[in-house]
């Protein structure tokens, strides 16, 4: 049996044979009719995964600079998991309805009557408009420009989210005179860095899995810890009207008499996402260390300088703040400390900030500041 | 007179009848075609009736035509069966079309530079209709041709057919098996994935060590283009795969054919006296001819073997792809294609030159000249005693070895390694650490601990109460840890989770019983216990922690981690005092020294592992 032919009739080879071709191009067909199908599950199983990789590779790399949760770094680096990257506007739908309102009562067929309720809906609207400004407050003061909500869009940038992340990664940063004292590295192997282009797919993917879409809560923003800093013209920023102290040392100095400076609430401040001093002045190379420079100021090591002949410790201190380029410690670059905190301080923070300062002189307040 | 100015078919039709002439021209054109075989004698042919003229027009394709002048026109009744062939000589054949065909197919969307080698390989996956198809079945070929000719090799040796006359077909047959080999191997490097780097990084460095020491560098540097196999080395793995060795392959693949039919299939021993070779004459009675008999069931061989392996990668088979190639990160469990490993197995006997170099080659150089140095005459069994002896030994020694080779032989990692990554692994070699395949609706962010398993049924919240609670009791003495004073055996994990995975633990460590309703994540810290308590010497008071946490939408942090107090080691196995207890490693002030091993990973809702076959 073993040494004949398997299948000895002709008629059989052929049935089989026939058999087995219509077989394969059977199930060649049906594989092929689910191409479609599987092709879409394995993209979608391999991007999961990509991120899965993202995520190791952003913990190791990125999370010391980027913060874990991607919300950034006071005076290290901007938040990565914001609506701001992704351009999530909280304005747009109401200005959206406004424009629409507007543009029916400038039409000429519009009745007077329609007219008034339209300009009733309309301040109803600005009213909302308002307070959903209000409730972005921590952010607005952080930098960040309702008005004009999408990173991209202020920078120009033509291409994608995505190119504009891979690129970055690619090049990494420089170090920016004004706002950024450290700069990012440049992570890809073709730019002298340590990652390869795979990898920095993986990473981009995680970074993108932020994106909640349509989902961005005015709490996501106010989350944020530090915004990428560009130029913000707070003009065009529409805020309750809240009294700012200006750039005027001599006046303020003359003002802040009737304050009186609460340090614990000067800490928060201090240390708080919306001015920030702690991101530079933590680092002696990036700005002066404020930690016990008070006593100097008051001991007159600082004040002896001739340039600052007759200051006070107090308008030392408010000039610093609200004009810091009237005076530059020696050693430092004139320019990196923003120069609008005048247009954000409000009387009582800059009293409570400097209390805060002060209570470098008192070892005791300094630490129940600490405590609270 | 013609039809038209000149001769022509019309006139044909003028004078028969078109009906005739068409019948007329068609038959001469299949006559021609066929180089011999009219209309009338195929279908006598395959009706299984004899040939109705002569000369027998079964025989002119091979005396006239290209395809059939190689093949034999006619077969001993013998060699046709299953015994003694197997077909396993035919089917090698058919793998090196099989594979130069869906070859050439996934040619045509490679790129063969570590830029975008993988992406091609995503591509193929993710964009080219039946691109996966083509990969599954040349990698499956590839893996079927390796075993095959390794068969068609021992079949060959069982039946004593490499003896005279054909010593010089059994060489070729050794060149050709070696060839197989390193096109399978090569091909392996082509993805660019860790498998790839790896296993060819394994390979390769075995060139390394041929004597003397310039000879084996400049060997090595040679075949992978660098010091490290880069874009140089994957160019020449490449034109290896596709050019060099399928030509040498191809080559030898006819000289070895051209042997088989002027030596004739060797017949079974039983039917031949000794050192008679009757093969090339062959009695009219045992006479199959190759048309229509042979020619007929190889085609439908065609057919069935193609089939078998469609329906193996419809269902059953799909080519493995593991991540991005990167030389930073050396895989645990790293080993060489199957067929190599043996030559792995040896490497780990100890010097690499004698076996990693010497011993190959004295293997392979006996094979090759196995029929020069067996010279008797006979094929019987009954009297090649001494040479089964050899070569049943050798099989013996390369099955033991190639069980050496495996990862799981003679490599030893402290218990905690081996048991993170046993948990976490990423999907190779058909494993897959426990913790991805669980569904991902199952993994409520939580701390949960393997000590659950040690309450009583019904008490698992006490217990872990209890647990919370001791392990905020003070240690002996605090420890310094780099910046840090841990007082607590919490303590130290939080600060060990902080400084070492990022993972920031704000309300320090807080387990609670696993969810109920999640049966998978019971099983897997089930058995993530079982381990830990397998290996209670190393891991003395041991006892595991899996932290979840939620990173992004759709996307989780598992932590795992093992807390043990550290003991005394000897050659990687614990030192057991005479109670058969392992002996605790203790610190200046007389405590046990505190340790942590830990791995992290993420997972995403739609990564969709699943449990390798037999998990």
């Amino acid at each position: 049996m073993l040494q004949r032919l398997l299948i000895e009739k002709m008629e059989h080879r052929i049935i089989v044979g026939i058999l087995s071709f219509l077989g394969i191009m059977v199930l060649v067909g049906w594989i092929a009719i689910n191409e479609n199908g599987r092709m879409k599950a394995f993209q979608d199983q391999y991007l999961a995964r990509s991120i899965e990789r993202g995520a190791a590779l952003f913990n190791t790399n990125c999370a010391s600079c980027h913060g874990n949760d991607g919300r950034g770094l006071l005076g290290i680096a901007p938040a990565l998991n914001s609506p701001y990257l992704f351009g999530h506007s909280f304005l747009a739908d109401i200005d959206r309805r406004i424009d629409t309102l507007t543009r029916e009562r400038d039409a000429a067929a519009t009745t007077d009557e329609r007219k008034a309720e339209i300009d009733a809906l309309i301040a109803d609207l600005n009213s909302e408009r308002n307070s959903r400004i209000a409730q972005m407050q921590p952010a607005i003061s952080a930098g960040y420009n309702p008005e004009r909500p999408s990173r991209l869009a202020n920078l120009g940038w033509s291409g994608t989210l995505n190119s504009y992340i891979y690129t970055t990664l690619v090049h990494g940063r420089p170090v920016s005179g004004l706002y950024w004292p450290q700069g990012m590295a440049a992570w890809s192997q073709t730019a002298g860095g340590p990652l390869r282009g795979d990898q920095l797919e993986d990473l981009t993917n995680y970074i993108l899995n932020w994106d909640k879409g349509n989902n961005w809560t005015i709490d996501d923003l106010n989350a944020v810890v530090q915004h990428p800093i560009n130029p913000v013209n707070p003009a065009t920023i529409v805020m309750a009207s809240v009294e700012t102290v200006g750039t005027n040392v001599a006046e303020i100095e003359a003002e802040l008499v009737s304050y009186t400076g609460d340090p614990v609430n000067g800490q928060a401040l201090y240390n708080g996402a919306a001015f920030a001093c702690m991101g530079c002045h933590m680092n002696a190379a990036v700005a002066p260390l404020t930690q016990n420079t008070y006593p100097n100021l008051l001991n007159g090591t600082r004040l002896s300088d001739p340039a600052l002949a007759g200051y006070t410790a107090d308008r030392y201190l408010i000039e610093s703040i609200v004009a810091p380029n009237a005076y530059v410690v020696p050693g430092y670059p004139a320019g990196v400390m923003p120069q609008n905190f005048g247009d954000r301080l409000t009387y009582q923070d800059l009293a409570d900030m400097l209390a805060y300062i002060k209570s470098y002189d008192d070892p005791g307040a300094q630490a129940s500041a600490s405590a609270g | 007179m013609s039809v038209l100015p000149f001769p022509s078919f019309l006139d044909d039709i003028k004078e028969k009848g078109f009906k005739r002439a068409l019948y007329e021209g068609v038959n001469e054109v299949v006559e021609r075609a066929t180089a011999g075989m009219n209309i009338q004698d195929i279908r006598e042919a395959l009706r299984g009736e004899a040939a109705s003229r002569k000369p027998n027009p079964r025989l002119q394709p091979h005396a006239d035509g290209f395809w059939l002048h190689m093949r034999p026109s006619y077969f001993h009744k013998s060699v046709t069966g299953i015994y003694p062939e197997f077909r396993l000589g035919w089917l090698s054949t058919y793998f090196v079309f099989f594979e130069t065909i869906t070859g050439i197919f996934l040619m045509i969307f490679y790129t063969p530079s570590p830029t975008y080698a993988y992406a091609n390989m995503l591509n193929i996956m993710s964009n080219v209709p039946l691109g996966q198809f083509m990969r599954d079945l040349h990698r499956l070929g590839a893996e079927a041709m390796v075993l095959i000719v390794t068969l068609h090799m021992l079949r060959t040796f069982f039946t004593g057919s490499y003896k005279k006359p054909r010593q010089f077909t059994w060489f070729t047959g050794v060149v050709l098996l070696f060839c197989t080999m390193f096109l399978s191997f090569s091909g392996y490097l082509l993805p660019w994935d860790q498998l790839a780097l790896w296993a060819v990084t394994i390979g390769a460095s075995m060139i390394e060590a041929a004597p003397p020491e310039v000879v084996g560098t400049n060997l090595n540097l040679l075949l992978r283009g660098g010091p490290e196999i880069g874009a140089n080395g994957l160019l020449r793995f490449y034109l290896l795969h596709v050019l060099a060795v399928p030509a040498l392959l191809f080559i030898f693949t006819g000289v070895h054919y051209y042997k088989v039919v002027i030596h004739g299939h060797s017949l079974p021993p039983k039917e031949e006296n000794i050192g008679e070779d009757t093969a090339k004459r062959v009695p009219l009675d045992k006479r199959v001819y190759f048309i229509p008999d042979i020619m007929t069931s190889e085609i439908m061989w065609i057919g069935v073997t193609t089939l078998i392996l469609v329906i193996l990668v419809t269902w059953f088979y799909h080519a493995p792809l593991e991540n991005h190639a990167d030389p930073q990160i050396t895989p645990l469990g790293t080993t060489a294609p199957w067929y190599f490993l043996w030559i792995q197995g040896a490497l780990k006997l100890g010097d690499k030159v004698l076996w990693g170099i010497i011993f190959p080659t004295v293997y392979l150089g006996f094979l090759a000249l196995l029929p020069y140095l067996d010279t008797t005459p006979s094929r019987r069994w009954a009297h090649r005693r001494s040479i089964f002896t050899i070569i049943l030994l050798l099989i013996s020694a390369t099955v033991v070895l190639s069980y050496m080779g495996l990862a799981e032989f003679g490599v030893i990692n402290t218990a905690d390694v081996d048991i993170l990554h046993h948990m976490t692994m990423e999907p190779a070699h058909n494993h897959i650490g426990l913790l991805r395949p669980i569904p991902y609706n199952q993994l409520t962010p939580g701390m949960y601990t393997t000590r659950q398993f040690k309450a009583e049924p019904g008490d698992e919240i006490g217990m872990i109460g209890a647990f919370n609670a001791e392990l905020e009791q003070p240690l002996g003495a605090p420890i310094r840890v780099g910046n840090a004073t841990v007082r607590t055996p919490e303590e130290f994990i939080v600060n060990y989770m902080e400084t070492q995975q990022h993972l920031h633990l704000p309300v320090g460590l807080n387990f609670v019983p696993l969810p109920s309703d999640a049966a998978e994540l019971n099983r897997v810290m089930k058995k993530f216990y079982e381990e830990i308590e397998a290996a209670h010497h190393e891991l003395r008071n041991g006892w595991g922690g899996l932290i979840i946490t939620d990173d992004q939408n759709g996307l989780k942090r598992l932590d795992i981690f093992i807390f043990w107090h550290e003991v005394e080691m000897e050659r990687g196995f614990p030192v057991l005092n005479a109670n058969g207890e392992s002996i605790p490693v203790l610190d200046e002030n007389g405590n046990p020294v505190l340790r942590v091993s830990s791995h992290r990973m993420y997972i995403h809702q739609d990564s969709q592992y699943f449990n390798a076959p037999g998990a």
